[in-house]
């Protein structure tokens, strides 16, 4: 993808007057709900409407064509019926605006009749240097910006916020699945830049956003939901993702695991290549990082976004619950990550830093009577040892003794050594806020082992994609 | 590579998709990709001479672009350790073809003769392949044969072009990686052999984009130092499907 193609996506994101073709005074109708969006204080720029029914719209001027507005329009949302889409595609034209995001629905997806209305927009699009995002879609949420075309009122569907730390950015084939994720992380609070549905991906498609996310500064981490790829493009996604990869983290969900039928192969090969194993092989190549579900991709990604990846596989587990510590190095372990013993140096020097109660070894226990300055003693010197690449600490708050400051030495600790650190934190009200505290100062924070340790293997993963051969592996990759 | 060109120009002026085996192994030599010698014959006596030129024992396979499947067609004949057993072998795999040809219907076309190929001592089987994926072109795939391919599907794949770190997870990764590392006190397999016939089969599909399947099955590797041969190789090229209804 080009420069320019990259520029051409920035009005998606960055417009500073949109215009709302299809603006409607009907109550829960889409072309209420999405100029609805615009008005909300947050939205800094100008909109105005476009219909030739009304004269205004929930008080924002409305005009019978866009030709008529007098301000430059930098971003056109279309919300009418797909038969009329081609004469409003002839008036964007005519206005000269350059970015078209189209929700209505009615196009390819329903068959030839639409394929045709799809194919006339394209064209017009084409001739006039329009880009479109959709049909067929709910478009686009920027969390910096406050552009917000998702058609859904925001007591169902939240929305997500920026993070001061790190931001994660979607691109969702479904639109569906683009509505719950914005809802769930708002939920979540985790950071979000941007979210897009891409629909029939008529223009815009995946190879434009991976471009666009990557040279996008309020991207940290680029996140994709997939159901496949259109003839040839699941080859242009792997070559621009093997040039984006090392510099940002991509993920993907690929939906559509099942074996495709194999009637047709007249090779050995071909009845044994499903295309699923091809897209799993080929995003392995790439770089890319291939998650199972939502749940672990947000995990994933929000450790990739707040920490740097790791250097080696090495990590050490601290922690003041010893049951914690078993479970999260076994999970650790089936990850695929080494959990070496100290060095009898650095053990020597654990010790001589705890009570002799204290379990010296891979975990370290610092045990249940501890404060946030055995943990400080732990990290100081396991850290100048050099013998690990990352750390998991398990923080159990149920315990009085353990006070908040714990928060700050992790913290401390994770930028002073530019390691990566992830924590692991079980618990009810008290912990969710301990850890929502731990995140706002950088460190992500999980409920259990296993989401930690995949959050582990995440970072080491990208240490290997981000460092290819400087990365340090002391454990044999095996099948996991 | 020009070898690859004029071959898939033939088949194509001959209606067929795939390409012979002896046109597929003329290929696979010319990216340097190890193969038993191997000869043609369109007559016994040729078969004869070109037997004893490769030397006993050979294995005599049908070359017809009536017949893909050659097995199934009772086209091939192993382990032939004389002059008067590749005699019996020409006249039997021909006496097969006819008759598999009149069971279907078709005139057999027979005027390809023979493969006579030298019978290669066994090695670990495994398999390396390469299929056309409508999303993401070219892909590799490599796994051990016999049972591990057939009832494990123990298969790994890369796309196309693969570097040699590629190559060498690929060979890695696979469940039953032990067994080329040597187990059992068995000793270790040339894996650098079989990581150069992966790269070269890269190479080669990377030149000749309008392959669309490719098979080496059996691939026999050899222990460590005494390299790999391509015993069987398949070819298919763009065109229209074959009516072959099994594989194998």
């Amino acid at each position: 993808m080009s420069e320019n193609s990259t520029r051409e996506l920035e009005a998606f994101f960055q417009a500073k007057c949109v215009a709302i073709y299809g603006a409607s005074v009907t109550p829960n109708s889409v072309g209420q709900a999405i100029l609805q969006n615009f008005i909300k204080p947050q939205f800094t720029g100008k909109v105005v409407a476009v219909n030739p029914k009304y004269k205004q719209v929930m008080g924002v001027p409305c005009y019978s064509t866009l030709q008529e507005v007098p301000d430059p329009v930098d971003l056109v949302v279309v919300a009418v019926p797909a038969r009329l889409a081609p004469a409003v595609f002839d008036d964007i034209a005519a206005k000269g605006s350059k970015a078209a995001i189209v929700i209505s629905g009615g196009f390819s997806e329903t068959g030839p009749r639409g394929a045709e209305l799809e194919n006339q927009i394209v064209a017009i699009a084409n001739r006039s240097g329009i880009r479109i995002v959709g049909p067929n879609c709910v478009g686009v949420i920027d969390t910096h910006s406050h552009i917000d075309t998702f058609f859904l009122p925001e007591y169902r569907c939240g929305r997500p916020r920026a993070s001061n730390v790190a931001n994660i950015s979607l691109v969702s084939q479904s639109g569906a699945f683009a509505a719950a994720i914005s809802d769930w992380t708002a939920h979540l609070g985790l950071g979000i830049s941007k979210i897009v549905s891409l629909g029939n991906k008529c223009d815009v498609d995946d190879d434009d956003l991976l471009a666009y996310l990557a040279v996008d500064n309020s991207t940290q981490v680029i996140c994709f939901y997939t159901e496949g790829y259109d003839q040839d493009k699941g080859r242009t996604f792997f070559d621009m993702a093997k040039s984006v990869a090392p510099q940002k983290p991509v993920l993907v969900v690929k939906s559509g695991r099942g074996e495709r039928a194999k009637a047709a192969a007249s090779s050995h090969t071909g009845s044994l290549a499903g295309s699923d194993s091809i897209a799993d092989a080929a995003y392995r190549q790439a770089g890319i990082i291939r998650a199972d579900n939502f749940e672990q991709m947000f995990d994933m990604a929000k450790a990739l976004a707040m920490q740097p990846p790791a250097r080696g596989d090495r990590v050490l587990m601290v922690t003041n619950g010893g049951g914690l510590g078993v479970m999260t190095t076994d999970a650790l372990e089936a990850n695929g990550l080494a959990i070496p013993h100290p060095s009898p140096a650095l053990e020597e020097n654990l010790r001589s830093r705890m009570p002799a109660y204290c379990a010296v070894g891979n975990p370290v226990d610092v045990v249940g009577d501890t404060d946030a300055a055995r943990y400080d003693g732990v990290f100081q010197a396991a850290i100048e040892s050099g013998e690990y690449d990352m750390f998991v600490i398990g923080m159990l708050l149920q315990t009085p003794s353990l006070g908040m400051d714990i928060t700050n030495v992790i913290a401390n600790h994770q930028r002073q050594s530019g390691l990566p650190f992830v924590v692991v934190s079980m618990g009810g009200s008290f912990t969710t806020k301990a850890g929502e505290i731990m995140e706002l100062m950088g460190v992500p924070t999980y409920a259990t082992g296993e989401k930690a340790a995949l959050a582990a293997r995440a970072l080491a993963r990208y240490g290997e994609i981000r460092f290819g051969d400087g990365f340090k592996r002391t454990r044999r990759s095996g099948n996991s | 590579m020009k070898v690859a060109k004029r071959i898939f120009e033939t088949a194509r002026s001959e209606n067929r998709n795939y390409v012979l085996e002896n046109e597929a192994k003329d290929i696979m030599t010319a990216y340097g990709i190890p193969i038993p010698p191997y000869e043609t014959a369109t007559t016994v006596q040729e078969a004869v001479t070109k037997s004893k030129k490769i030397g006993f024992p050979v294995v005599v396979k049908i070359l017809s672009k009536d017949i893909l499947h050659k097995s199934d067609a009772g086209g091939v004949k192993v382990n032939i350790k004389d002059e008067a057993a590749v005699r019996s072998a020409f006249e039997e795999v021909m006496a097969n073809s006819r008759k598999y040809g009149s069971e279907k219907g078709i005139q057999v076309d027979l005027s390809r003769g023979v493969l006579v190929s030298k019978f290669a001592d066994t090695g670990t089987e495994v398999i390396v392949g390469v299929i056309h994926d409508a999303q993401f072109g070219h892909a590799l795939m490599f796994g051990l044969g016999g049972i591990f391919v057939e009832v494990l599907k123990d298969v790994t794949f890369r796309l196309i072009p693969l570097t040699e770190t590629d190559a060498r997870e690929m060979v890695m990764e696979i469940k039953a990686a032990k067994i080329l590392e040597g187990i059992r006190g068995q000793p270790a397999r040339d894996v650098d052999a079989l990581v150069k016939i992966i790269l070269d089969i890269s190479r080669m599909v990377q030149e000749n984009p309008e392959i669309r399947e490719l098979d080496c099955n059996p691939v026999f590797l050899y222990e460590k130092g005494k390299g790999a041969t391509v015993v069987d190789a398949r070819i298919l090229i763009e065109g229209s499907q074959p009516e072959a209804t099994s594989t194998h």
